[in-house]
């Protein structure tokens, strides 16, 4: 195991995972400092998710040690983490407001603070008339911004969002950038699994661009596109995808 | 375990507010009260009625070839005697007569003949009914009470066994710890289903994820079994409390039989074997139904598991009588410490006081370490197999974990 930085929040070290015989990620290695907003980028299928779970515990990996906060991470850890996975979903059946206090409750708040925490987040993302609603019975997109306020309500020191926009319309989009900012502000970690590059561009102080199971560029935003030569980051997407890409639609 | 609390009470308020619970937990007493109330008022009906048509007078002509009507009888039922069989029949036939009963000369070996003129379908039994009145009326006169009791089978019974050189009643015995048994079913009847789903709930919402980074699987397991259980005393109660109720008011209306609540044998030993064995049964049985909920990717693929479940737990019911006339054969010791089948014969058998000494310890230790395994399993299989969320992860990848 590597020593720890105490500004390390977290640290990958020869990352491997395998699902029966496919190597999904072959060697990866990056860390992730305090405070800052890192990017995680890749295709379809390069791993991305794969790393986040089992970076939270819900996959063991094959090889390598996956650390938050210079420990493996489990809820007993005692890192506020605020994860907004990339498969979303509610307890359907209840009420936007009991299922909003459930998680604020299991994130460690009273009863009396994950309420006031729900009905300040609803009455921010102008969902408070909905708050007795049934969850089923919102839109997709209210449905992912109550998903978004239960990540958050608890203040988190790391937050972990997989492809938060997707799904969102422009408006929502720009409403969630400015929570991401916020969290940064006060001093949270954020991780940022994402497709859209103007989304890394305006948020990400460092990213990695996973390709074939290990890391092809790691670095400060400039760093890496300095490396492809000043291009821009949708560039840089495509030159490092492009060919996965034609190769897939070939192979459609 | 931290965090318990708030999944019990997320989990058992959340069940309380479904109409779908309520539903069903008072299905069960309402149709066993409708059954009850069905029953209590066609007996009420069919007594008023029976007691109505003997109270109505009709003509009637009587063959007596038997020699054992007593006339005087005959005289109070208002029936007239003939010797002529085929003119009453005619007479019947044609209406000019009610009912004629042609009783023949051996009655052992020959019928009596009862003709009458229809009076619909629930009161033409009224004819019957007084023909062998007046047949077992006339004979009992002739006969002392005493023998009349006994030829009737009225004559009353009164048992006492002696076990250890104490009064033993093995049927009041089997009361208290039966009720276990009896309270297994119930649980494993309602619930059965809704522990095959409580998890899959998870699975099908996609808030896996979610969860597992926020609590422990095992707390959030724990805390929905302890849900059901809360919820089975509610259940419980949904089906006690009317029946005390009822009981305390209406038993002498209803003509329910006299319980002497006060002298029912309490035996402390095999009341807590009862509690154990019911108690580690749930547990295990909670514990197959969660695992088969965690690997199954929809609670509709999960159902098909679901029956071979209750093969296994109620199968044994088919062997009853085998349990209490034949304890110690080899079938019945297989089924009493096979840990899928052990709860009905366990329970039983203890009731019934023929459960040994050695299979009680065995039984127990075998049904507890069974349903730590069944739990722990459930816990990794939801652990690691709730992220698959549309197959059924395979057993191996799971341990291999």
């Amino acid at each position: 195991m590597n020593s720890v930085n105490p500004n390390t929040v977290v640290q990958v070290s020869h990352f491997r995972m395998d699902f029966g015989k496919k190597t999904v990620i072959k060697d990866l290695s990056f860390d992730v400092k305090k405070g800052e907003v890192f990017g995680f980028l890749g295709s379809n299928g390069s791993g991305k998710t794969t790393t986040i779970r089992a970076l939270l515990g819900l996959y063991q990996p094959t090889a390598g040690d996956l650390l938050v906060g210079g420990k493996t991470f489990s809820v007993s850890s005692g890192i506020k983490l605020g994860y907004l996975p990339e498969e979303r979903g509610l307890y359907k059946k209840e009420s936007v407001i009991d299922v909003m206090i459930y998680f604020g409750q299991l994130k460690g708040l009273s009863h009396k603070d994950a309420r006031t925490s729900a009905e300040t987040f609803l009455a921010r993302v102008k969902l408070s008339d909905k708050a007795t609603t049934r969850i089923d019975k919102l839109s997709g997109g209210q449905q992912q911004k109550i998903q978004l306020g239960i990540t958050i309500m608890n203040n988190p020191e790391l937050l972990i969002l997989d492809e938060p926009t997707k799904g969102f319309d422009p408006v929502n989009r720009r409403l969630l950038m400015d929570i991401i900012e916020e969290h940064q502000r006060s001093g949270a970690t954020v991780i940022f699994v994402t497709h859209q590059m103007e989304e890394v561009e305006r948020l990400c102080d460092r990213i990695i661009l996973l390709k074939d199971g290990v890391a092809h560029a790691y670095g400060t935003v400039a760093e890496v596109k300095k490396q492809y030569g000043d291009i821009s980051l949708d560039d840089v997407f495509i030159k490092v995808y492009g060919d996965e890409n034609e190769q897939n639609e070939e192979a459609i | 375990m931290y965090n318990l609390g708030t999944v019990f009470r997320f989990e058992f308020v959340r069940t309380l507010k479904k109409k779908s619970f309520w539903i069903m937990a008072l299905s069960f007493p309402l149709i066993i009260g409708a059954v009850f109330g069905i029953i209590y008022f066609s007996n009420k009906a069919s007594t008023k009625a029976a007691e109505d048509t003997k109270n109505q007078k009709f003509s009637l002509v009587v063959t007596d070839e038997s020699g054992l009507l007593n006339k005087s009888l005959l005289t109070q039922f208002g029936a007239a005697e003939s010797t002529d069989k085929q003119v009453n029949i005619d007479k019947v036939t044609k209406g000019e007569l009610d009912a004629y009963f042609y009783y023949p000369k051996d009655l052992s070996k020959n019928t009596v003949e009862v003709y009458a003129k229809d009076v619909g379908i629930f009161n033409d039994s009224r004819y019957q009914a007084v023909a062998k009145a007046l047949l077992q009326q006339s004979v009992g006169l002739t006969v002392d009470q005493q023998k009349t009791a006994v030829l009737q089978d009225r004559v009353a019974f009164n048992a006492i066994t002696y076990k250890d050189g104490k009064q033993f009643d093995g049927i009041r015995e089997a009361i208290v710890p039966g009720v276990f048994l009896v309270l297994f079913y119930i649980l494993i009847a309602m619930f059965g289903n809704q522990m095959l789903v409580s998890t899959t709930e998870e699975k099908e919402n996609r808030v896996t994820e979610m969860i597992l980074t926020t609590i422990e699987a095992r707390t959030l397991i724990i805390g929905k079994i302890l849900s059901l259980i809360a919820l089975a005393f509610i259940q419980i109660l949904t089906i006690l409390v009317p029946i005390i109720i009822v009981y305390s008011l209406f038993h002498n209306q209803l003509a329910l039989p006299n319980l002497d609540l006060n002298n029912l044998p309490i035996d402390p030993l095999r009341i807590s074997i009862g509690a154990a064995i019911f108690s580690l049964s749930f547990l295990l049985f909670t514990g197959l139904l969660v695992a088969i909920g965690s690997i199954a990717p929809t609670a509709k693929e999960a159902g098909g598991f679901f029956g071979v479940v209750m093969i296994f737990i109620f199968g044994p019911l088919y062997a009853v009588s085998l349990f209490v006339s034949a304890p110690t054969s080899p079938f019945v010791g297989f089924l009493t410490l096979f840990p899928l089948t052990a709860p009905i014969p366990m329970m039983l058998r203890n009731a019934v006081g023929n459960l040994s000494a050695v299979d009680t310890i065995l039984g127990i230790s075998i049904l507890a370490v069974s349903a730590f395994i069944a739990l722990s399993i459930a816990i990794r299989i939801f652990r690691y197999g709730v992220l698959e969320y549309s197959r059924r992860m395979p057993l191996s990848e799971i341990f291999k974990k």
